[in-house]
């Protein structure tokens, strides 16, 4: 591995990679920073209503639910209530109660709001004598926003390709190919060190990014440190495959582009969609699934499945190199 | 000249085909159709909150069918912990009281009261309904919308500038200084190539994904925005592939415009946050214009009229940038 050196110089003198090095560590601290992104607040109720359309009190009781908007004429609100990026509820007075008024395009959840709100309104004083005792949530992996650190993890995890990928291509395109081809170095070496130069900063962008997004006890550490090592060894080979059937530069970005998009979106959907059985062994065939999913279940302290979906990825890691090591060999015959 | 145009058309579809651009367009096609149907759709549902009632006295008569009884307070527990987002009741102790995982402060005084208001179910009126989509029909509008955006102004911009990259690599803009042609042809051709190639993409996704009466009806409008973004995409990708060094480098400028230019855009007009800039960022605007044309609501002419000049400014700052490479080359 005399030659490592050399990789590593290579490779830092390329903005390119520096820059997707540091991306997933940059979006980690991003959300740290900012704690959580609050997502709740975009479920929180929208009401319109005419300028002097209601009574202050009425006004002080919508404001309890969420902000209240006040338009000049009945034009703008109706505007404001279709307007598809929001969900404003209209309500406007109806003799002693209220009425509502909806776009019909809105989420059940909303659309249920707008219908029981007149009822919410007419038992106003009742539901202000009940006792309400609220909880702290139990993990915020149960909501959405838990959804952005795994994700971005798997990004840090599977960015190594992009490493040699884009170092095997930029060789040949400069013709460092042809030079290394009469270099006494044998092609088990060259891979190895370009496989090395993805693994080394994957991990070291991942590891730093796990750092930044999670407080891990020892145990965690371990299982984490698997899925890590494991998932930049594949992503170090799937961009040794990406550089050798790239010719060119602009190819190879949108190869990455794809395996990138494959990558984030099989394991998001899979957990969104909450897919189990026959399908969940076919979504494995992508290797950031097991790896999504393991961080999802160490976060949840399942590590049973944790330690399962490490398994998953060392057979990933053993299959892509025993697939890599066989065409080289084909190749060479 | 009409002659030289076709040769030129021609050379730019056989570049495009010998960099499989039409194959990643088919990709990129199936993907997202794959995407709309097999994943969003399904995804984009939001049930009302479940409410949960522990009653072992029974005192609760009235209750709505919404309302899910409980064996126990530990069944109740078990429940909510499992739904996050739902409310429990306990009328053990004579009073009802309200637990519930604590969320947005606005949302969680909705929760609390909704669920109470479930206890003794009131027939009101039902809303009035103003538009005339539902929820399947919005979520596909938006989607489609989105990924059209993207497609256009990221895959797209990526693609004339890769084409001309590789023309600038083959020695073509150094051939063309010599040749006996306009040269606004040049540019021309390619603008045709995408413009076409990006309206049948448009078609494709909009049936495809709307559904085949509603994308149909909102089709002339959506060819009419997707010409315009095409256009300022197409220019801008040429304009930093003619000012740029080398692919890498605008591969660091695709970066930033598709993480810092696009975000913002996508938060501000698909969600209840709105940015005080974002009247500042062309991308909001021309978003808008698409999104507009998908859901039927009029374009401002002033909007028209701004994308006119900003696609004829970009031209002319294409064409000095091409001659000052041409001067290079030549």
């Amino acid at each position: 591995m005399r030659g490592l050196p050399y990789q590593l110089k290579s490779v830092l003198r390329d903005k390119f990679c520096l820059m997707t090095f540091l991306l997933p560590i940059l979006a980690a601290a991003a959300l740290n920073l900012m704690g959580a992104i609050d997502l709740s607040s975009l479920g929180e109720l929208h009401f319109g209503v005419l300028e002097d359309g209601l009574s202050p009190e009425t006004t002080a009781w919508l404001e309890r639910y969420g902000p209240v908007t006040a338009y000049e004429t009945r034009s703008e609100l109706a505007a404001a209530i279709r307007e598809p990026s929001t969900n404003v509820i209209g309500v406007e007075a109806d003799g002693a109660g209220i009425r509502t008024a909806v776009a019909g395009d809105e989420l059940d959840i909303f659309q249920q709001a707008a219908a029981t709100l007149p009822a919410l309104y007419a038992q106003r004083e009742i539901a202000a004598q009940a006792e309400v005792l609220t909880r702290e949530r139990p993990d915020i992996l149960e909501s959405m926003q838990g959804i952005f650190i795994p994700a971005v993890l798997i990004v840090a995890m599977f960015m190594g390709c992009t490493f040699n990928a884009m170092n095997i291509i930029s060789e040949k395109e400069d013709g460092v190919a042809l030079v290394n081809e009469v270099l006494p170095m044998t092609p088990g070496q060259y891979i190895l060190q370009k496989a090395a130069v993805g693994f080394l900063f994957g991990s070291l962008s991942s590891m730093v990014t796990a750092c930044i997004c999670f407080r891990l006890s020892w145990q965690n550490a371990g299982v984490t440190l698997a899925l890590i090592l494991l998932s930049s060894f594949v992503a170090a080979l799937i961009g040794l495959f990406i550089g050798r059937l790239s010719d060119g530069l602009m190819v190879g970005v949108v190869y990455i582009k794809i395996i990138m998009l494959v990558f984030i979106a099989v394991p998001i959907l899979c957990a969104l969609i909450g897919v189990s059985g026959p399908m969940a062994v076919i979504c494995n065939i992508v290797p950031s699934r097991p790896a999504f999913d393991g961080i999802m279940a160490m976060s949840a302290g399942n590590m049973g499945t944790a330690w399962a979906d490490t398994g998953v990825l060392a057979l990933h890691a053993a299959a892509w190199f025993a697939l890599y090591a066989l065409l080289s060999r084909r190749r060479r015959a | 000249m009409w002659r030289s145009f076709c040769a030129l058309v021609r050379k730019d579809c056989r570049m495009l085909a010998s960099g499989k651009f039409f194959w990643m367009a088919a990709g990129f096609l199936v993907l997202y159709t794959a995407y709309v149907n097999l994943g969003y759709i399904r995804f984009m549902q939001m049930e009302p909150y479940h409410v949960y009632l522990y009653d072992p006295a029974g005192t609760q008569t009235e209750k709505s069918p919404l309302v899910q009884a409980v064996s126990s307070l530990e069944a109740m527990d078990a429940a909510l912990l499992a739904d996050a987002n739902g409310v429990g009741l306990d009328a053990s102790a004579g009073d009802v009281r309200v637990l519930l995982y604590r969320g947005a402060e606005h949302v969680d005084r909705h929760r609390a009261d909704y669920a109470l208001s479930l206890l003794r179910p009131t027939a009101s009126r039902a809303p009035e309904v103003l538009g005339t989509n539902t929820p399947e029909q919005k979520a596909r509008k938006e989607i489609t919308c989105e990924l059209l955006f993207f497609e256009l102004s990221a895959v797209g911009f990526l693609g004339i500038a890769a084409v001309l990259f590789k023309e600038k690599s083959m020695g073509v803009v150094r051939v063309h200084a010599v040749l006996p042609l306009r040269r606004s042809l040049f540019l021309l051709s390619k603008l045709a190539v995408f413009l076409v190639s990006d309206l049948i993409f448009a078609v494709l996704l909009t049936l495809l994904n709307v559904g085949l009466r509603q994308g149909a009806a909102a089709l002339p409008a959506v060819l009419l925005q997707t010409a315009v973004l095409s256009l300022a995409m197409a220019l801008t990708g040429l304009l930093c592939a003619l000012l740029l060094k080398d692919f890498r480098q605008f591969t660091l400028a695709y970066l930033v415009i598709a993480i810092f230019a696009a975000t913002p855009v996508f938060l501000s007009a698909n969600t209840s946050i709105k940015f005080d800039w974002i009247g500042w960022h062309p991308f909001y605007h021309v978003y808008m214009g698409l999104k507009n044309a998908f859901f039927g609501e009029a374009i401002p002419p002033v909007y028209c009229m701004g994308s006119a000049a900003a696609i004829a400014l970009l031209f002319l700052a294409v064409q000095l940038a091409f001659r000052r490479e041409i001067g290079r080359e030549g």
